[in-house]
């Protein structure tokens, strides 16, 4: 038997060793326990995350690059970067994003490719299932070979990616990110390939929105005369991005017309998350002629997913040949929106049916051959392997036709043997995107931006332009496919070629327009040309109001100042309000009403229809038309397979100029309701609601509050988001709603003397919680008050506004 | 006094053995601290807690005032426990054990 001394010392050392253990593993129990021991020593925990306020110049050795590079911070801490040539420019810029950025740009690649996985867990496999299905990896791979056969374009996205390694081999677990130390684990080298699957997250939030299974479905129940109604093609209302009238002179490429779908039947497939409705953005550019300085300004309001850290990274790049500042994405090289000392660009999403499903029938079930045109074609199949963070690795295969990949079958969504839908996907097919961005930062006139926006395929976008020379104009590009009458609004049979895309809008018949007479263009998200353009337009989305707003003020303004082009991004005049407020009232004045709801009706009756921070008008208001939205289309709600919801405007539309529409009557209750009677029924429920709020939140349903702008982080940890204080909504200019809203507000005055620029992004530079640059542009943001961009041209005038400076030199070889 | 010689000691290895090595280093640290001094095993343990427990919360503390409690505030709300508190505690438990173990190894 042991002498006693020895169990206790045993014992003693085992207890120790397992606690070290324990405390240097990261558990899950429900919930993800960081390894603790690791992550409290304040040594190099998550302690040392916390930054002070203090910096000091700092000297750094990189490998890679071949000459000093010099970076100037400001105190908004955006780096001003300036190098000898291009390839240390986009070293440095991956370099110096990383070092703010690094843990989003993992994250949000990951994202893009499907392994959110293995870092959250199972949880997000069928997200990541989805994103590998819908060909996200695919899209970005083809992206990246055409990207590699231009010089110019390899040698920006391999200097980049070396970069952004370079600071990843800086890194010791002390220096992580604080989201790595909370989850437990470690960044992987970047890749060529993550600036493609990056330039997919961007495809798939602003090009990839359809309907086709929910109109397919409506199509079947309701039947096609409905449809057009509820679904109108062109909605009765909006100026176009470009009234041209007769204007257009090209001679458009025709086909024949091909019939409607494929026998309309249901699909009970659940389609995939749908992106929210009224995202969007603003932008325009008004010309000298209508400016204070006589000089063209430009306005950006690119309307995104709010998250902690932002989307964007302000970044200023200097090299010789090119000058530019603005947002860049934390993922790509370049300045995606910006201004140089000649030129300023800013687009908005300029969506058209850019997705078709397609029916596949396999021959049998080994998806091995699938019918197209009578004959039975090879299909290919992948095997997708997924890592699961604390579960055994998961398998999926993936069968690609001719059309993409199937995204549904059985296994994914899909609930018999038959329904198979493969996904055609403008995004698929690969562009050279960043070729367009490298050319405007470099760009002079309105000549270099027409021949930068030759390289742009998707995501399809209104480009605003503003040149020092005094030109404005305005471009709708992405590669469209040139559709028939009511193609792709369904699902297609994908055993008929004649179904498929057969060619593209010619980039030079896309819809354009440089120095119009009314002296401004602009854009949101509307139908974007007259009708006399020869194409067939399509979107299941288009907006109806900010553009009626943004053309209504700057029709009637002069001497404009930027001060006033600021004031008018952070609009929250609601147009929707204007027109639904007085046919709501109308209705309701013979209503039976007591005190409570007398005061709302004299509340909405006397509002001046702004949906501004305070006050509580805006919040019935929204509140009763979401209650009538659904009351309206309760047949939509409650039917067994997707249906499709219509536009807020052309609900409004119907219940101005149909009163005896059958959808008004409730299905749910014995009585017949009419209209008059679901506006009141809405109204009570309104009421209610508003009611029901206050009363939780024991206080006034002010509008900011009430619809509770939140700036999440990407992980939802709630503590690392904002609750930000901000009225609009997505149908103001201030289109600010829930976790969606304006992502990166630019003014820029394009004066002779030197052009003068303006941005804010709701965040920060700083990635870093730990850091006061975390949040620090949150409250500018909240009050449209953005920063004064410092655009010098060399490290030295920048003095004034120097914070810190950073220099980066070759290490010695 | 040798119990007060431990504590010293065990604070002043650890902090040099933690500025450069990863935070279990601190174990071995107060181990052989533990053992040099040979003190009684509970009162070893005690000694061992309160001195990583104390190097760890002054450290934490000096960073927490230095940056205003910028993530300090943040992390709180991930916690179960005030993060102080848990960094004392994790810290104190793992000085203590490892000081046992030493002490344990000397006594006769």
């Amino acid at each position: 038997m042991l002498p006693m001394k020895i169990i206790k010392i045993l014992s003693s050392t085992i207890i120790t060793l397992s606690l070290i253990i324990f405390l240097n593993t990261s558990w899950n129990f429900g919930a993800p326990i960081p390894p603790l021991g690791k992550f409290l020593d304040p040594f190099h925990g998550f302690w040392q995350n916390a930054e002070t306020e203090k910096v000091t110049d700092k000297n750094l050795a990189i490998a890679g690059l071949t000459e000093k590079v010099t970076i100037v911070y400001d105190s908004t801490l955006i780096p001003h970067i300036f190098a000898n040539n291009d390839h240390d420019l986009y070293l440095a810029q991956g370099y110096v994003t990383a070092q703010h950025r690094l843990w989003q740009m993992e994250f949000q690649t990951h994202a893009a490719a499907g392994r959110l996985s293995e870092i959250v867990g199972e949880a997000a496999l069928d997200y990541d299932r989805g994103q590998r299905r819908t060909g996200m990896v695919w899209g970005a791979e083809n992206s990246l070979k055409i990207m590699h056969e231009d010089p110019k374009m390899k040698q920006a996205v391999g200097a980049y990616t070396e970069g952004v390694n370079q600071y990843i081999k800086s890194l010791n677990y002390e220096q992580l990110p604080l989201e790595y130390k909370l989850l437990g684990y470690q960044p992987e080298p970047w890749t060529e390939l993550k600036v493609g699957l990056f330039l997919m997250n961007m495809a798939k939030t602003l090009n990839s929105d359809e309907n086709d299974f929910e109109m397919t479905n409506a199509l079947k129940t309701f039947g096609k005369e409905t449809l057009d109604l509820l679904f109108p093609d062109r909605e009765a209302v909006s100026d176009p991005i470009v009234d041209n009238i007769g204007g257009w002179k090209f001679k458009p490429v025709t086909f024949d017309s091909i019939p409607l779908s494929n026998g309309v039947e249901f699909v009970s497939t659940k389609p995939l998350e749908k992106q929210p409705k009224g995202i969007g953005s603003n932008n325009w550019a008004v010309s000298g002629k209508k400016t204070a300085t006589g000089s063209p300004i430009l306005c950006s309001d690119p309307h995104l997913g709010l998250t902690m850290p932002s989307i964007w990274y302000a970044i200023h790049l200097n090299a010789p040949g090119v000058n530019v500042m603005g947002a860049s994405f934390p993922g790509a090289p370049t300045v995606i929106i910006g201004f140089n000392d000649s030129i300023a660009w800013g687009p908005t999403n300029a969506q058209r049916d850019l997705v078709d499903w397609y029916k596949i029938t396999f021959k049998d079930k080994t998806k091995n051959e699938y019918l197209s045109d009578g004959q039975w074609r090879q299909s290919i199949k992948v095997i997708e392997k997924f890592k699961i963070n604390g579960k055994p690795d998961f398998f999926d295969t993936i069968t690609f036709t001719h059309h993409g990949p199937v995204t549904f079958d059985r296994s994914y969504h899909g609930d018999t043997q038959k329904n198979h839908y493969a996904y055609r996907w403008i995004a698929h097919d690969g562009g050279n995107i960043l070729r367009t961005f490298y050319e405007f930062n470099r760009g002079k006139n309105h000549t270099d931006y027409m021949s930068a926006l030759d390289h742009y395929y998707f995501p399809a976008q209104n480009f605003a332009f503003a040149s020092v020379a005094g030109d404005i104009a305005i471009r709708v590009q992405g590669k469209y496919p040139i559709r028939r009458k009511d193609e792709g609004k369904f699902v297609l049979d994908g055993s008929k070629t004649s179904t498929e895309w057969k060619a593209f809008i010619p980039f030079d018949q896309n819809v354009m327009i440089k120095n119009p007479e009314r002296g401004f263009v602009s854009s949101t998200n509307q139908y974007p040309v007259d009708s006399t353009y020869p194409y067939y337009v399509h979107s299941n989305n288009w907006e109806n109001y900010r553009n009626r707003r943004i053309n209504r003020v700057l029709s009637g303004l002069s001497n404009i100042t930027p001060q006033q082009m600021m004031a008018l991004q952070n609009d929250n005049y609601n147009i929707q309000a204007e027109e639904y407020i007085p046919l709501l009232l109308e209705d309701m004045k013979t209503a039976q009403l007591n005190d409570e709801e007398k005061k709302v009706i004299e509340l909405l009756h006397n509002w001046n229809f702004e949906n501004n921070a305070t006050g509580t008008a805006s919040s019935y208001f929204e509140a009763w038309v979401t209650e009538l939205q659904k009351a309206i289309w309760d047949e939509m709600e409650d039917a067994k397979v997707s249906l499709p919801f219509p536009s807020d405007h052309t609900t409004w539309w119907l219940l101005k100029n149909k009163p005896e529409l059958s959808f008004y009557d409730h299905q749910k209750t014995p009585e017949k309701e009419d209209r008059k009677a679901i506006i009141k029924i809405a109204f009570h429920k309104a009421i209610e609601q508003v009611g029901k709020w206050e009363k939780n939140h024991n206080k006034k349903a002010d509008w900011a509050l009430f619809k509770d702008s939140y700036i999440r982080h990407l992980l939802r940890i709630e503590p690392l988001g904002i609750h930000a204080i901000n009225g609009g909504n997505s149908n103001t200019l201030n289109a600010s709603r829930g976790s969606w809203g304006p992502s990166w507000r630019m003014v820029v005055s394009l004066e002779k003397s030197g052009v003068k620029a303006w941005g804010v992004y709701p965040g920060g530079q700083s990635g870093n919680p730990g850091s006061t640059h975390y949040d620090d542009f949150i409250k500018r943001w909240e009050d449209a008050k953005p920063f004064p961009l410092k655009f010098k041209p060399s490290p030295e005038s920048m003095a004034t506004s120097t914070f810190f400076t950073a220099t980066l030199t070759p290490t010695a070889k | 006094m040798k119990l007060l010689l431990q504590f010293i000691a065990t604070l002043i290895v650890c902090f040099i053995l933690q500025t450069f090595l990863p935070w279990w280093s601190m174990a071995f640290g107060a181990i052989a601290v533990s053992y040099w001094y040979g003190n009684k095993g509970f009162q070893a343990f005690i000694v061992g807690f309160l001195a990583i427990g104390l190097l760890w919360f002054g450290v934490a503390f000096y960073i927490d005032v230095s940056t205003h409690s910028i993530l300090t505030e943040k992390v709180n709300k991930l916690l179960p426990l005030n993060s102080f508190l848990i960094t004392t505690l994790v810290g104190g438990l793992v000085g203590g054990m490892a000081s046992l173990t030493g002490a344990l190894l000397k006594a006769k």
